[in-house]
């Protein structure tokens, strides 16, 4: 019998204990990774299998100071698809295509994608959610969404702004108050399978999102819709480019409104509201699609910086008030220019002969105010002009602010420049500080923190967080604001800003048209017309402002934004219950009805003293007239009966009056040639830069208002 | 040797019962195993989550009738039998390339006999265990001659490896190999020849992993060195093997409840049951699995050990040794110990043939363990 040797069975013994050592090892191993490593392991194979869904919160609602709501959250719809659990995604898609009104191919690849969740529509109509409810298709969800809703369209827009499709704020107080607008999004947990089906056990867990908070706005609706309409009527009058009004409280520093024209529909802030401008843009590229759109998105009145020009008179006369509150005896000689300064002669509108130092700023007279510049001297000068916060942002809630340019200090204040700012030239800023420098001028001398959010509130309506007006700084004193608010009165009653007087109402104001600055030079032709106001001067309400910017026509602030301020003052005071106070002169001319009579083919001289003579005013488009200039046409037309004090406006044939000749201008400068032409008040091209080498007509031809000047410069 | 033949029958006892009980738990944790394991892909695959139990009953009823029938065979006749089975288990291997072969997952590894496929490479093993145990039984102490013991030893071991690696199977080629080189190895080869098989070993592997088509073997040594680097994938099976017996940790999940077989573990029924008796039955369950397959090693080794006849002693030797390794390389695999290589835990991982040749072996082991002088406690 073979029997296994000695040998062998010492070699199965060895065999035997070589395997018990290996189960030994792998025993070991096995408690290693289930006991040691166990937590490491557990954590890598939860992450896997847990998917987490976010829940979104209820974003908040924003309200005017009134209550109204200026933009809601709305419920919506999302269409998911959970790919792995369609069984037949060609027939589904089909379905979902078709409900939904999609590209049958987009949703085929959506629906098949290899992910666990795959949005296929946002935000569909209540109508599509229901009919795809009632199919009830296998891994296809319906889930109610909230969408961002702007029920007034474009109205407010650059206030409130507007939100991603995740329901991020991305401009206005969206975008400022975003932390408190968006809550807490909740989160659906659910484990799932490697193909990303639900597993069987775990169920899901819901952690329900936190609602965002409300916040109320000091925007009052009703006094909005007064600002976007004037600010519309003039865009589409003016046919500008834009058109900014801001209301503000003087005493509060609450923004009522704030309107800017053009302007988008938050609700869809991708599409320009213009339809011709809409055609244009479906044929840009992408990118430059987005330069249009951050164009279009630019808060006119915070983001952007302009030569204030006149309207900045009252900065500077405040300021020598402030300073000299005797200085308002003081008297102030026109003669038409400025001409001691070294290579620079700087023209007045007129020659306003001597005035006070009231009518000077009455007749925004540039001479006078170069003496009261002077007189305040250059450090002084900035150091009000910083004051009243230009040069440094206004700190109201919305992005982008501009500070403005103000020089950097004294020395570098040259004798010319401390001429120009005198006027509000060589300077720059934004229309929110103007206005809020009006502010601070009509409230007593305080320089406020616009305020444009009064209160963050919950969903029950409880505060969380209020706002209080916050003074930055006491700038001048109550006595030089009350010498002020007279003196801007008389502006409107007397001086340049005629036409935004409301009997009754005691309103003050500073006009100014400035020329545009575009890439560093005056540009020619484009201006910006401004009318910042204040009423009633005796107990201020409101202060205003009016910034047209590149009218076409004319492009006088008086002119054109004088009438927007009317508009917007009446409207505000009357909707404020301003008891309007008429004096005697008022009463007069409410309880007189004139009969207009007829001015035309008179010259205005003639004209406009039988005008005055009727206690009517008169209004012409051109500072400079002579006497002589013919009226060609007037409106309201004769035999119109109006109250006393009213408007009429006159419009001049310039032809016949003076005869103009064409000046030589081969060989001067960019610079010397505007200057000319400027004060021609013809319309211009220029090309090119250096000396002028060609120019239409030629020089000595007698022009007038419809000849078109071309000059060609040329740098060698 | 006749007398002896006929004086052993006069004595046959009994069989081992431990080791027929550990089988019996072994195949009955298997069953379970697989219809809990298998759950998922039944439901979406097949639409019916009975769909692997039911073939796993049916498998392991037929496997219990092997059993039982090799439990009454004498196997002392096997040793006349060994050529044809042998060269029958050939055969069988060799039908794979006929049209009868069929394809899944891109190895060609089973035979389809129309009312079921059968998988040749588990009739090889036993087939050669069989043949080689008589062989060696045969050459006595001529296995050191290097003419008449090595040479012919290697000339079976290459043709039995070399049909099962034509298959791609590299898991079950390292199996026999290591099985039958583990046979030789008690029957008395010269210890020296460890180190030519070692370094023969050595080098197959490095071939394997190499040129076209083998990519997939160099990419499992690198992701074995770091899984989590490339989780995603060449290092997905051993992380998410990972992950299963880590997050079953002591106690386990619960019967039934394991995360990992939802299609994070593909075939999770299959080489990675394993990881989801961890998952779901914690280090007890996963310790009872291993102690059962160290317990079956055990008594099998005892009973070659008792056993007076040399080719019950190899022929048991064998099939232990084809239950072992193939279990513990299994382990080593499933917890991520040497590099992932595709092979079944023997009783206990879905598959028919499997079960039915493990199950007869484990018959025959039984039936060499009634002529054993064992202390049957």
């Amino acid at each position: 019998m073979q029997t296994p040797s000695k040998s062998t069975k010492n070699r199965l013994r060895f065999v035997l204990g070589g395997i018990i050592f290996v189960g030994l090892l792998l025993a070991v191993r096995l408690v290693q990774l289930q006991i040691f490593k166990s937590e490491e392991l557990k954590k890598g194979a939860l992450e896997q299998w847990t998917r987490a869904i976010d829940i979104k919160s209820q974003r908040g609602i924003i309200y005017d100071r009134k209550g109204k709501k200026l933009a809601v959250s709305v419920t919506a719809y999302t269409v998911w698809a959970t790919p792995a659990e369609i069984k037949e995604p060609k027939d589904t898609a089909k379905q979902i295509a078709s409900v939904l009104d999609m590209d049958e191919e987009l949703v085929y690849e959506k629906i098949t994608k290899n992910v666990s969740t795959e949005k296929i529509k946002q935000w569909v109509t209540k109508e599509e959610a229901t009919e795809l409810r009632k199919l009830n298709i296998r891994g296809v969800a319906v889930v109610d969404d909230n969408k961002r809703y702007y029920p007034y369209g474009n109205f407010a827009a650059y206030i409130l702004g507007f939100t991603d499709i995740d329901n991020n704020g991305l401009y206005g107080v969206e975008k400022t108050y975003n932390k408190y607008l968006t809550g807490i999004p909740g989160k659906w947990v659910k484990t799932t399978d490697a193909a990303n089906r639900q597993l069987p056990y775990d169920g899901e867990k819901i952690y329900d999102a936190t609602d965002g908070y409300s916040i109320v706005l000091t925007i009052d609706e009703t006094i909005q819709h007064f600002a976007e309409k004037a600010a519309y009527q003039a865009y589409l009058e003016n046919k500008a480019k834009n058109v900014s009004i801001i209301v503000m409280e003087p005493f509060s520093g609450d923004v009522l409104a704030l309107a800017n024209k053009n302007d988008y529909d938050p609700n869809n802030p991708r599409e320009p509201l213009d339809k011709n401008v809409k055609e244009e843009w479906e044929k840009l590229s992408q990118e430059e699609l987005q330069k249009k759109w951050f164009e279009m998105w630019r808060n006119f009145a915070i983001n952007d910086i302009y030569e204030p020009g006149s309207t900045f008179k009252m900065v500077v006369a405040a300021a020598a008030l402030e300073e000299n509150p005797d200085i308002i005896n003081s008297h102030y000689y026109c003669n038409g220019s400025v001409r001691d300064i070294k290579g620079v002669v700087l023209n007045c509108t007129s020659k306003h002969g001597s005035q006070t130092f009231s009518e000077a700023i009455h007749n925004s007279c540039n001479v006078a105010l170069v003496n009261i510049g002077r007189q305040l001297g250059k450090e002084k000068l900035l150091e009000y002009i910083k004051a009243f916060g230009f040069g440094e942002n206004s700190g109201i809630d919305l992005n982008g602010e501009q500070k403005g340019i103000v020089p950097s200090g004294p020395e570098t204040i040259k004798e010319v420049n401390l001429a120009t700012m005198s006027y509000g030239h060589g300077i720059a800023v934004t229309p929110i500080q103007i206005i809020n420098s009006l502010s601070t001028i009509s409230n007593g001398g305080n320089l406020l923190k616009p305020r444009l959010v009064k209160e963050i509130i919950d969903s029950e309506g409880n505060s969380i967080k209020s706002f209080e007006s916050e003074v930055r700084r006491k700038v001048i004193s109550e006595q030089t604001s009350k010498t002020m608010l007279n003196i801007l009165r008389g502006v409107v009653e007397e001086g340049s800003g005629k036409r935004a007087y409301i009997p009754g109402y005691r309103v003050g104001g500073k006009t100014g048209t400035a020329q545009k600055i575009i890439d560093g030079r005056y540009a020619p032709g484009k201006y910006i017309a401004s009318f910042a106001a204040v009423a009633p001067t005796d107990d201020p309400k409101i202060v205003v402002l009016v910034v047209i910017d590149e009218p076409s026509g004319s492009y006088y602030g008086g002119t054109i934004a004088g009438p927007v301020i009317k508009s917007v003052m009446e409207d505000t005071l009357n909707y404020l219950e301003v008891e309007p106070i008429y004096d005697k002169k008022d009463e007069e001319e409410i309880e007189k009805k004139i009969t207009v009579p007829d001015v035309r083919n008179k010259p205005i001289g003639e004209g406009g003293k039988e005008l005055a003579d009727l206690g009517l005013k008169y209004i012409t488009e051109y500072q400079e007239i002579s006497a002589d200039s013919i009226i060609v046409d007037q409106f309201p037309l004769p035999g119109v009966e109006v109250i006393k004090g009213s408007i009429i406006d006159l419009y001049l044939n310039k032809r016949t009056q003076i005869e103009r000749l064409m000046p030589d201008l081969i060989g001067k400068t960019n610079e010397g040639v505007v200057s000319i032409l400027d004060d021609l008040g013809i319309q211009y091209e220029l090309k090119g830069n250096g000396k002028a080498i060609r120019q239409e007509p030629e020089p000595g031809v007698q022009i007038n208002e419809d000849v078109k000047i071309f000059v060609e410069f040329s740098s060698q | 040797m006749q007398k002896s033949k006929k004086s052993k029958k006069s004595k046959r006892g009994s069989s081992d019962f431990l080791l027929l009980v550990s089988i019996i738990a072994l195949v009955f944790i298997g069953i379970v195993m697989v219809f809990s394991a298998s759950w998922p892909e039944a439901m979406v695959e097949k639409d019916d989550g009975y769909f692997f139990l039911r073939k796993q009953l049916i498998s392991a009823i037929i496997g219990s009738v092997a059993m039982v029938f090799f439990m009454n065979f004498d196997y002392r006749r096997l040793k006349k039998l060994s050529l044809p089975i042998y060269i029958l288990s050939l055969i069988s291997g060799l039908l794979i390339f006929s049209p009868l072969g069929s394809t899944r997952k891109g190895a060609r590894r089973w035979i389809n006999l129309g009312f079921t496929t059968f998988m040749p490479s588990d009739a090889i093993k036993v087939g050669s265990v069989i043949f080689f145990a008589a062989f060696l039984a045969n050459k006595k102490d001529k296995v050191r001659s290097f003419k008449e013991g090595v040479i012919p030893a290697l000339l079976y071991m290459g043709l039995s490896c070399g049909l099962i690696y034509l298959q791609k199977d590299l898991g079950t080629t390292i199996t026999l190999a290591a099985t039958m080189v583990g046979m030789f190895f008690i029957s008395g080869m010269k210890l020296g020849l460890l180190f030519v098989f070692g370094a023969a070993g050595a080098l197959v592997l490095y071939l394997s992993s190499r040129g076209e088509g083998n990519e997939f073997r160099a990419n499992r040594w690198t992701s074995f060195l770091d899984p989590f680097k490339d989780k995603l994938n060449t290092g997905w099976q051993a992380v998410q093997s990972l992950y299963a017996l880590g997050s079953g940790g002591l106690f386990g999940l619960g019967l039934g409840k394991s995360r990992q077989k939802f299609f994070y573990i593909p075939e999770a029924y299959n080489d990675f049951i394993f990881s989801i008796i961890g998952e779901e039955l914690g280090l007890i369950g996963s310790l009872i699995v291993l102690l059962l397959f160290i317990i079956v090693i055990w008594r099998g080794i005892l009973i070659a050990l008792k056993t007076e006849d040399l080719f019950g002693c190899y022929l048991a030797s064998g099939i232990v040794a084809l239950i072992a390794i193939q279990s513990l390389i299994n382990i080593a695999v499933v917890t991520s110990s040497i590099p992932t290589t595709g092979i079944t835990l023997p009783f206990i991982s879905y598959g028919g043939t499997s079960l039915l040749f493990y199950m007869s072996a484990v018959g025959i082991l039984l039936n060499i363990s009634r002529y054993a002088k064992l202390d049957r406690s």
